[in-house]
Parts: structure tokens; sequence; C-alpha cells
């Protein structure tokens, strides 16, 4: 009974919602307003690789795409917010609708390569040549609209309303991965020719996981923009790609909560810890080697573990 | 306009130098090997550091920098790349990507996080017809040519080309006869490696040297690798010439678009060619 209570999902979302709302108001609203939509971006990035073995290197273009859709919308369509976040997830889904058919053809080394490519792309497009629009390397500042209550410049509004994101996206890639379509994803992930053998489309449904992945990355990208107020290149800079994949990894790729620990991970580390470490990128290779060599199961595999030898010894070594 | 065919077959020259090495690594094991990059930076930092102990003598400071690299190209492929190879492609990714991170940061530490300058060895110009060319820039092309012709003989008429390029179409094969082929793959690796910081040495006095020109260089080659097609050492060559001349064509029209053009000809091919990688 206890266990099931415990194992259940409202259960860890609760858990989720009342950690970090402690975490929030023990420390600062504003800061842990970024963790929340970072954990929204990892769940966007292992929905790919957790549930479908697929890494990608280049995953900053889906953020930025959302950060820019929201941004341009604001500044010359209408500074509703509702609207922007609307327009960014859009454009995530756009660039995974035109990228997509190209991308997930590949695997393995070729998948993690061609996202990169495409960044440095999206990175000259919003830098160089749309410059007129996006401001180049100064970005955009914008400002919203507010209604009554719902006013985003509202540092408690906008976190409940982060939070709430983090909930549906967590909710809805739990439905996804444990409905027959996330069973189709895990075969993808094991073998693919077996799963085409079956008859199965693998093609579309890669598709239809990247833009999905796409999609959730653009809309993190657009509640941060709203969460900043301005939006610059370093929301889409393909040498910051590595943020999301450690986060990913240390928290335990394709686990329920693994994306949500890695990311509060991440970000604790770089927010509270990055003054003691001088080399930054230095501990975080050094990390990642360490995790690529030893702790590959990440935080919540490890746990796992852990719990599954104190309740039952024999088996666990066995 | 031969200004512009020189200046393509120049950075065609050098892609070539270094994306061989890329190669050979991504057509024999699938790995991207993104630490490829910190060689090529190496190279070109190397020579940087050296320069000023050879009193100016840019042969030289060349010919040690390669040398310098070929320790850290060992330990990369000794500690990193074969003790992940066979287990998980995943990891060995994730491995030679934090390889090039720390890399990078301690190249930061080293020499700072600003370009540092490198000017022309030869600094005196050629003229053909009615063009001034740097002299420099011909030697490039010349020495990517000597390359190429070079390698070409190394993979037809060695027995370790030999083996390699057998390895390349079919491993197991290979195996089979008894070869125990990750010896001969490390042997080239180290040469690609070689090659790789060659290419940074060379391309250094002509192109800005910073922390992140690795990251720049491993997409750039797999670019290269992707249109001359995966395990092809000849199409890697093509390629390599053919991606410099559009780089050099579109930096003649718009100079910032050049990277950005080499990846739309890389989705392109990608596009038309129904090979699954």
């Amino acid at each position: 009974m206890l266990r099931n209570i415990v194992g259940s999902t409202a259960f860890r979302l609760c858990v989720i919602v009342a950690g970090f709302t402690c975490f929030a108001y023990g420390t600062s609203v504003n800061k842990i307003t970024d963790f929340v939509i970072f954990c929204i971006y990892v769940m966007g990035f292992d929905l790919l690789y957790g549930r479908m073995g697929r890494i990608s290197f280049g995953h900053m273009l889906y953020l930025g795409a959302g950060a820019y859709g929201a941004a341009l919308c604001a500044k010359y369509l209408i500074a509703d917010p509702f609207c922007a976040i609307l327009m960014g997830i859009l454009f995530g889904i756009l660039v995974g609708i035109i990228l997509g058919p190209i991308v997930v053809k590949t695997k393995g080394a070729a998948f993690a390569l061609i996202n990169v490519a495409f960044n440095q792309i999206g990175y000259f497009v919003v830098l160089v040549a749309a410059a007129r629009y996006t401001g180049g390397e100064d970005g955009v500042s914008l400002h919203f609209a507010s209604y009554g209550f719902i006013n985003f410049a509202n540092l408690h509004f906008l976190f409940a309303f982060c939070l709430a994101c983090l909930v549906l996206v967590y909710y809805l890639t739990q439905r996804l991965s444990r409905s027959a379509f996330g069973a189709v994803l895990t075969g993808i992930k094991e073998n693919e020719i077996r799963v085409r053998f079956l008859g199965y489309n693998t093609l579309f449904y890669k598709w239809v996981t990247f833009v999905l992945s796409t999609s959730i990355s653009a809309l993190a990208g657009s509640l941060f923009t709203i969460n900043y107020g301005y939006a610059n290149p370093s929301f889409i800079d393909p040498t910051r790609n590595v943020e999301v994949i450690f986060a990913a990894l240390i928290g335990g790729p394709g686990t329920e909560l693994g994306p949500v620990v890695g990311g509060t991970a991440y970000m604790v580390i770089s927010n509270y810890l990055a003054k003691y470490i001088t080399r930054w990128e230095l501990f975080l290779g050094a990390a990642l080697l360490i995790i690529a060599f030893r702790f590959r199961k990440g935080l919540v595999g490890y746990l796992a573990e852990f719990a599954a030898r104190k309740r039952n010894p024999e088996k666990a070594r066995g | 306009m031969l200004e512009v065919i020189a200046y393509g077959l120049t950075i065609g020259g050098i892609l070539y130098i270094i994306s061989i090495g890329f190669s050979l690594t991504f057509g024999s094991m699938r790995i991207v090997n993104f630490a490829h990059g910190l060689v090529y930076a190496v190279g070109a930092y190397a020579v940087f550091a050296i320069l000023p102990f050879t009193h100016g003598n840019f042969l030289i400071a060349a010919i040690l920098a390669v040398i310098a690299s070929l320790p850290v190209s060992y330990v990369i492929e000794r500690f990193v790349i074969r003790r992940l190879y066979g287990k998980s492609i995943d990891y060995a990714i994730i491995a030679s990507y934090a390889v090039l991170l720390m890399g990078v940061d301690l190249i930061k530490w080293i020499w700072g996080a600003s370009p540092v300058p490198l000017s022309d060895p030869i600094g005196r110009n050629l003229a053909i017809f009615s063009f001034e060319l740097p002299l420099y820039r011909v030697v490039i092309i010349l020495l990517s040519f000597c390359i190429f012709i070079g390698l070409s003989l190394f993979f037809k008429r060695t027995i370790i080309g030999k083996i390699v390029i057998a390895g390349l179409q079919d491993r197991e094969a290979v195996q089979s006869l008894g070869i125990s082929i990750d010896k001969y793959f490390a042997i080239v690796f180290l040469l690609g490696s070689a090659l790789a910081s060659l290419g940074g040495a060379l391309y250094s006095p002509i192109s800005s040297v910073h922390p992140y020109m690795g990251f720049r260089v491993v997409t750039l080659c797999f670019a290269v690798v992707i249109v001359g097609g995966l395990g092809n050492l000849r199409g890697t060559a093509i390629a390599a010439y053919v991606l410099g001349m559009v780089m050099a064509l579109t930096a003649w029209f718009w100079g910032p678009a050049a990277d950005a053009m080499i990846f739309a000809v890389m989705a392109v091919v990608l596009i038309f060619r129904p090979i699954e990688l």
C-alpha cells in the first residue's frame, strides 16, 4: 500500500513541487525559477537521449528557437506573454519538423554532430544574418503586458507558472513513456532494425519524438526569455551544449526523476559552487570523464540500485 | 578570381590534412573524436609557444609542435578511446568531448582566453600574371598535395595501409584473418592526430588562434566526412577541396556566412544520400 503511493507519479510530482517551493522560499525565488526552467529543458533533452537513445550535442538550437520565437513575437507582434510562449513553442515545432527528416535518419555519432552543425547555422542566423531583427550580439530586451494578477513581472506568479509547466511536461513525458508509443521508443533504443521488422515505421516515430523534444526545449527557451526579460545569443550558443548533457547524465538518463534531479544538481553546482571552482570547464570535463567511466547510471540510478541492495541484499548480489 | 581559387585550395588543403585522421576514426569505429579538435588547437598553440625559442624559424617550430602533440594524442587514444570503444559509443563520444572541454580550459589557463597573434612566416607575395598571392598559401597548397600523394601511396602500397583500408570495409573479416586490427588503427590514429596538429600549426598564421578553435574544426571535419562518404578516404580528400572552395566563394560574397554555408551543403548531401549512418 505504502509502496504503491510512494511509487506513483502523483506522489513524486507532489514531492517535486514541495521540494522546489521550499527551496525557492528558503533561498531566492528568482534563482529557483531558473532551476525549474532548466529542468524542463533537461526533460526535453532526455526524451531524445534517455528514451530513444539519440544523444544530441546541439540542443541549444531548440532552446534558442523558443527563446527567439518568444522574443520576436513580443517585440514585433504583441507583448502578450502567452502569445510569446505559444510562438516560442511554434518555432520549436517548426524547427523540429524542418530538420527532423534530415536529423533522425542518423544515429550515434552522426546524430550528435548534425545537431551541432545546425546549431552553428542557427547561431550564425541569430548573430549575423538576422541581426536586424534579433539585435545581433546585444540581443533584444522585452517588456510583457500584464492582466491583473497574471503578471509575469511578479516573481511569485512566474515561479508558480514555471512550476506548473514543469508538472505538465513531467506528466506528459511520463504518460508518453508508459504508453505503447513509449514502448516503441524503447525498442528503437535497443534495436531499431527489429522494431522495423515488426512493421513499425520507425522514421515516423523518431520524427515525432524529435519534434516533441524540440518543442519542450523551446518551451523552456521561451520561459527563459520571459524570466530574464531579454533574449541574447547566449541562449543559442553551441559551446553551451555541455550543460544539458552533463545535467542529463548526472541525473540518470532514461529514468523518471533523472532530468529533474540532474537539472537541479547542475544548477546547484553552477550557481553555488562555481565561486569555489576557478577552472569551470576543466571541472565539467573531469566530471564528465568520471561519469563516462564510473557513474553511468547517474544519481537516480545509483540511488535505486542502493535501495534495491538494502531491501534485498542476496538478489542484488546475484 | 584566381585569388578566390587559391584561397579555396588553401582552406581545402588544410581541411584535408586535418580531417583525414577524423575520417579514419569515424569510419572505423563510428566514434566522433572531439579530442581531434584539441590536438589541432595544441598544434597551433605549440607553434606560438615554440616560435620565440627557434628565433622565428617557423619550419622548425611547426615540426616541434607536431612532435609535442604526439604524447597528447597517445594519451587520448590509449586511455579514453580504446578503453571505451566497444563498450558504448555514446560514452566514448561524451568522454572525447570531455577531453576537448578540459583541453580548452587548460589552454585558457595557460595562454588566456583572447586570441593570440601569429604573423605570416614568409611574408612575401608571389606574382602570377597580374595577381599577387601570399607565398605562404602556395606552400600550403603544394604541401597538402604532397601529403595527399604520400597518403595515397601509404594506403595503397604499405601493408599497414592495406590492412586499415580493408578494416574500414569489413572489420570482422580482417580480424578473422588473425590480424589485431586495433593495433593498426592505433598507428593510423597517431598519424591522423599528427596531421591534425600539423594542420593547426600551418593554419595558425592565416587564421585566428583562440581556445575554442577546436570546437569549430571538429564540426568542419564532420561536414567533410559526411560529404565525402563514411570510410571513404578518397571521398574525404575530394570533399575537403570542394568544401574549401565553397568556403572561399561564400567568404568572397559574404564573409561571416562561410561556415554556415558548409553545413548547408552537408544538409543537402544528407537529404539526397539515402544511406543510414
